[in-house]
């Protein structure tokens, strides 16, 4: 049946078709033929049913209430229509002064900005009241309940929950106290730790026994761990106002620090460096190729060559027949051997005695000796010394020492006004800490995911990409 | 060649140390646990010698402790606290992942603390010790007192912290035992004299905290907790010895003195007085209310006869100190709001001087800046408007010199506009033959008491400058040509002589009048003793010979060194002299 309509349509959009009224379109004598439809159930009789005329003069309606606030045909004359006259003079004076006296400024001062213009509630018809922000849901109930409370308020009587209230026991809100001060409490008290005497007033056997007994502290402990001072004033460069000379020391000192640093920097560089025979050039990549396709005769010829001269020594390098020596070889051999060990003998017992002889240069010597051992035990205590003030490696990392607090001559204030301070004082006090041994020197711990991640495409992110 | 043999790593270093790792497993702790037990407890880690016998044949690097040290640990009784600790933490969070909330009140309530006094006591077994340890916490607990309440550590840490430095400042100041005071870019060094123990101490810039990633925030607070427990006794005694009360109360008199009226404005009623005692500017209540007492003559005992001198010496140099204590004596300071309020006031209330600031500024301020009686009003500004006549008109540095220099220093330096002089460090001693800036040399003499002419001039203008440059050359040069005179004149005796004998063979005989010699006493006793000193340097034996000239020469290189840094200052003084010359005459 729809086919069959719009088979009807498409015939009379058609150039050639010819219409009974002229401003009657195509579509609306489509809807002008009567239609055969049963309009017995709700969904036909709304389908088929025209309600266009009727929602086009209700959309007008609205239309003129919300543009002027009332239907047109109920409205005076007078408000619709005014007397024209002409433009005003007035108005073209002040056109023309507002381009001198800069009407721009003016304007932007009172014009509202044109977001605000948006947003503004455009239509004349005002909104709809929400009724229920004026109910109250009981109302009624409520009203009754205060009636008659204020009813037994004015007979004295209370009512019975309040008096429950009133005769419940008061709470103690105070907060109680921890059962011991936390240690960081601001107003913690203090005592003379130092004047009285402990009290071990009990026997000292018992107090052992029960594990109350103080353990005594090792002697080692109190040493310090280094002989460095816990604060280490900086150089007379680190003033505020420095003397000329101190502050370039200091900068001359900052300056080595980091020449020194560069320098480890460039040598590490160095040693990764790749070596440039090392790199492929155009004729080793083609030899590369060409490995083993293009024949090369002299090769051939000098492994020949070399074959050759593997033969003659082989030859050469036959094994040597070792002959047995005669009896009279031996007693020679031996007589000489003998002959060898007297003769040394001798040379010890004479060299014994011309020692006798040389007292006083093995005296020289041995006071050479000792004094070698004794400058090297001195070094040696220097340099035990001088790792006192050493930081020590205590961990998996060395010690790293802080920057130096430098201020360039143009980074100096004039004033203590002006100072900026240079330099993080946390971080100079931990890592002094560090320098004198007491903590190890540590990195920051890692943070490890214990689960795996997984990464999934949502299926928004799939339809743009 | 018998017996068993004997195994490895079972005796010696090896046993004598203990890694980390085992230490940890041993007390049952956790490792942040473990860590600040360690640091309460003084323990710290230690490097073998032998390394590789220590770790059982292996090089890989380790922490590790000694072995005895853990053994002491055992017995801590903090150590029960850390388990009980972790097991209300563990509770606490239970209660909460079941919101069951009044259990969560009740363990709150009972959360388990612990004490470090008996630490305390442990690790300084006598007052002095902790003095000479109290270097650490002073600057810990200034630098914590100054962080931001943000959550990088306790509040109430912060809190007491503040509490202990302000306790600390105002014994420094009623002890007067400030010695000297530096200020560089990291922050402020001061040194203090208390009961015979210099104490260095550095106190951060206020507002100037950026907080490093790289610093363990949890090792750094254990210290501070137990720093600050160390301050405290300290306090206690330190105020006792000097009769004062403990927790500090503000002077009665001192108390009426401050300004009521707008208390309000500053702090809340539980912080005001914490608040009005960082002021700085009352002094302290004391147990026995002694106005004037303070000044007893120290009781003296003549009875060893060879030591009266020394006495006497020592008396001389204390009166002196007396004097230096009281430097800003009756001098009236007035603060400018844009001055270092808190380290200005510190320093100068150290030396007796009397201070406030604008009562917008901070609470506690004693007078304003119409007082007519200030004499000094410190100011950081290159110009100020209204300005009175009887005071004078100075940088805050000028408070910082002169307590490194130990008098008043001349304020011309100092004024409003003026480029200062530099401020040098008094942490800097130099010995004989080191390079002193001439700065420091003129510092000197105002001390000695000399006001040389110098400075007087200095002021006027450049022309006497030269002058002036000519007469210290003149000085530096008399004392040698005096010499060099003399030893000419001789000379000229000789070859006078010499030529004649070599004109007529034979001398002229001739008689004379005598001269009277005139001798000198006092040269000649300077002739002869060098004359002993060099035949004593001859008399040496070689080695000592070969030391004595090793030192000697080690003395002129270091005499050469100052000399060639004097002449450079020189040229560079004389090249800003010379440049000033030209923008002059440019104008």
């Amino acid at each position: 049946m729809a086919a069959a309509r719009r088979l009807k349509r498409v015939a009379a959009s058609q150039p050639g078709f010819l219409t009974l009224k002229s401003s009657v379109n195509p579509a609306d004598l489509v809807s002008g033929r009567r239609k055969r439809v049963n309009k017995n159930k709700k969904k036909s009789w709304n389908k088929h049913s025209d309600i266009n005329d009727v929602e086009e003069f209700l959309e007008d309606v609205r239309h003129q209430e919300r543009t002027t606030g009332g239907l047109l045909s109920e409205k005076t004359d007078d408000s619709l229509f005014f007397l024209d006259v002409g433009q005003p003079k007035k108005a073209e004076q002040t056109e023309a002064e507002e381009p001198v006296d800069g009407g721009k400024r003016k304007g932007k001062g009172s014009r509202p900005l044109r977001i605000d213009l948006i947003l503004q509630h455009d239509s004349l018809v005002p909104p709809a009241k929400d009724v229920l922000a004026y109910q109250q849901p009981n109302a009624k109930k409520l009203r009754r309940i205060a009636q008659k409370a204020e009813q037994l308020a004015a007979k004295g009587v209370v009512p019975r929950r309040q008096r429950q209230l009133l005769s419940r026991r008061p709470v103690d809100r105070t907060v109680k106290k921890a059962a011991t001060e936390a240690n960081n409490n601001p107003d913690r008290g203090y005592y003379d730790i130092w004047g009285q005497e402990s009290k071990d007033s009990a026997d000292p056997w018992y107090l052992q026994q029960t594990g109350k007994k103080q353990v005594k502290r090792p002697e080692k402990l109190l040493q310090k761990p280094s002989v460095l001072p816990a604060v280490e004033v900086i150089a007379p460069g680190g003033s505020y106002n420095p003397d000329f000379f101190s502050h370039q020391a200091l900068l001359q000192e900052a300056h080595d620090v980091e020449v020194k640093k560069q320098k480890q920097e460039d040598r590490i560089e160095r040693q990764l460096a790749v070596n440039k025979e090392d790199k492929a050039t155009e004729e080793t990549v083609l030899r590369e190729q060409v490995e083993g396709l293009v024949e090369e005769e002299d090769e051939e010829e000098e492994q020949e060559g070399a074959s050759n001269d593997n033969e003659e020594e082989v030859v050469v390098g036959a094994i040597a027949l070792a002959e047995k020596k005669t009896e009279r070889q031996r007693k020679k051999e031996k007589a000489e051997k003998i002959k060898e060990q007297r003769r040394q003998a001798d040379r010890k017992q004479t060299d014994q005695q011309q020692q006798l002889f040389q007292l006083r240069s093995i005296k020289a010597s041995i006071k050479q000796q000792e004094q070698k051992t004794k400058t090297n035990q001195i070094k040696r205590k220097a340099k035990q010394e001088a790792e006192k003030s050493q930081p020590r490696r205590l961990g998996k990392l060395k010690f790293q020492p802080q920057d130096l607090e430098v201020q360039l001559s143009n980074e100096l204030a004039g004033s203590l006004r002006q100072l900026k301070p240079e330099g993080s004082i946390l971080k100079d006090r931990f890592k002094s800490l560090q320098k004198r041994n007491l903590i190890e020197p540590r990195d920051r711990a890692k943070f490890k995911r214990r689960l795996k991640v997984k990464y999934v495409e949502k299926r928004a992110f799939k339809e743009i990409a | 060649m018998g017996g068993l043999q004997k195994k490895k790593y079972e005796r010696g270093s090896a046993t004598n140390y203990i890694t980390r790792n085992r230490a940890r497993k041993k007390l049952m702790l956790s490792l942040p646990d473990f860590r600040r037990l360690c640091i309460l407890k003084g323990i710290y880690p230690h490097e073998p010698k032998h390394k590789k016998k220590v770790n059982k044949g292996s090089t890989a690097p380790r922490t590790f402790y000694l072995l005895k040290d853990i053994r002491f640990l055992l017995h801590e009784p903090i150590v029960g606290k850390f388990r009980e600790y972790k097991i209300f933490v563990r509770k606490l969070k239970k209660a909460y992942g079941k919101t069951e909330w009044s259990t969560v009140e009740r363990l709150r309530e009972n959360k388990p603390t612990y004490k470090l006094d008996h630490i305390i006591k442990e690790r300084y077994p006598s007052f002095i010790d902790a003095l000479r340890d109290i270097d650490d916490a002073l600057c810990m607990c200034f630098l914590f007192s100054t962080f931001a309440r943000t959550g990088k550590c306790h509040v109430q840490t912060i809190q007491l912290c503040r509490r202990l430095t302000v306790e600390w400042m105002n014994y420094v100041i009623a002890s007067r035992s400030l010695r000297k005071v530096f200020i560089s870019i990291k922050g402020i060094y001061y040194q203090a004299e208390v009961m015979g123990q210099l104490i260095t101490w550095l106190v951060p810039y206020q507002f100037s905290h950026d907080h490093p990633t790289d610093v363990d925030y949890r090792v750094m607070a254990t210290f501070t907790e137990m720093y600050t427990t160390l301050l405290g006794f300290v306090n206690f005694r330190l105020y006792h010895s000097l009769n004062l009360l403990y927790p500090p109360k503000l002077d009665a008199k001192a108390q009426a003195e401050l300004k009521e009226e707008d208390e309000d404005d500053y702090a809340m009623n539980s912080e005001s007085y914490l608040e009005k005692l960082s002021a700085l500017s009352a002094s302290l209540a004391r147990v026995v209310s002694s106005a004037d007492e303070e000044e007893a003559e120290l009781d003296q005992f003549p009875d060893e006869g060879e030591d009266v001198e020394k006495m006497e010496a020592r008396e001389k140099e204390q009166k002196q100190q007396e004097a230096q204590r009281k430097m800003f004596h009756g001098l009236k300071f007035f603060l400018n709001r844009e001055v270092p309020r808190e380290s200005l006031a510190f320093v100068i209330r150290c030396f007796g001087g009397e201070v406030s600031w604008d009562k917008s500024i901070c609470i506690g301020s004693t007078y304003d800046v119409t007082d007519e009686t200030i004499t000094h009003h410190i100011v950081d500004r290159p110009s100020i408007d209204k300005q009175y006549i009887n005071r004078y008109y100075i940088q805050p540095q000028w408070v910082y010199d002169c307590v490194n220099a130990k008098i008043l220093l001349p304020v011309e330096d100092y004024f409003i506009g003026v480029t200062l002089p530099p401020h040098l460090s008094p942490f800097v001693e130099e010995r004989e033959g080191d390079y002193v800036p001439p700065e420091k040399l003129k510092i000197m003499a105002l001390q000695r008491g000399e006001t040389t002419a110098n400075d007087q001039e200095e002021d006027n203008e450049e022309e006497e400058d030269e002058e002036e440059e000519e007469e210290e050359e003149d000085d530096d040069d008399n004392a040698d040509e005096e010499e060099d005179d003399e030893e000419e004149a001789e000379e000229k005796n000789l070859k006078e002589m010499e030529e004649q004998r070599s004109q007529g063979k034979s001398l002229q005989v001739k008689v004379t009048p005598g001269k009277v010699k005139v001798e000198n006493p006092a040269r000649k006793e300077q002739e002869e003793k060098a004359e002993e000193k060099r035949l004593a340097i001859m008399m040496m034996k070689k080695k000592e010979k070969y030391l004595y000239d090793k030192i000697m020469f080690g003395k002129k290189r270091k005499i050469r060194e100052a000399n060639k840094l004097a002449a450079k200052r020189k040229a560079h003084d004389d090249a800003e002299k010379a440049q000033k010359k030209k923008k002059k005459s440019r104008k």
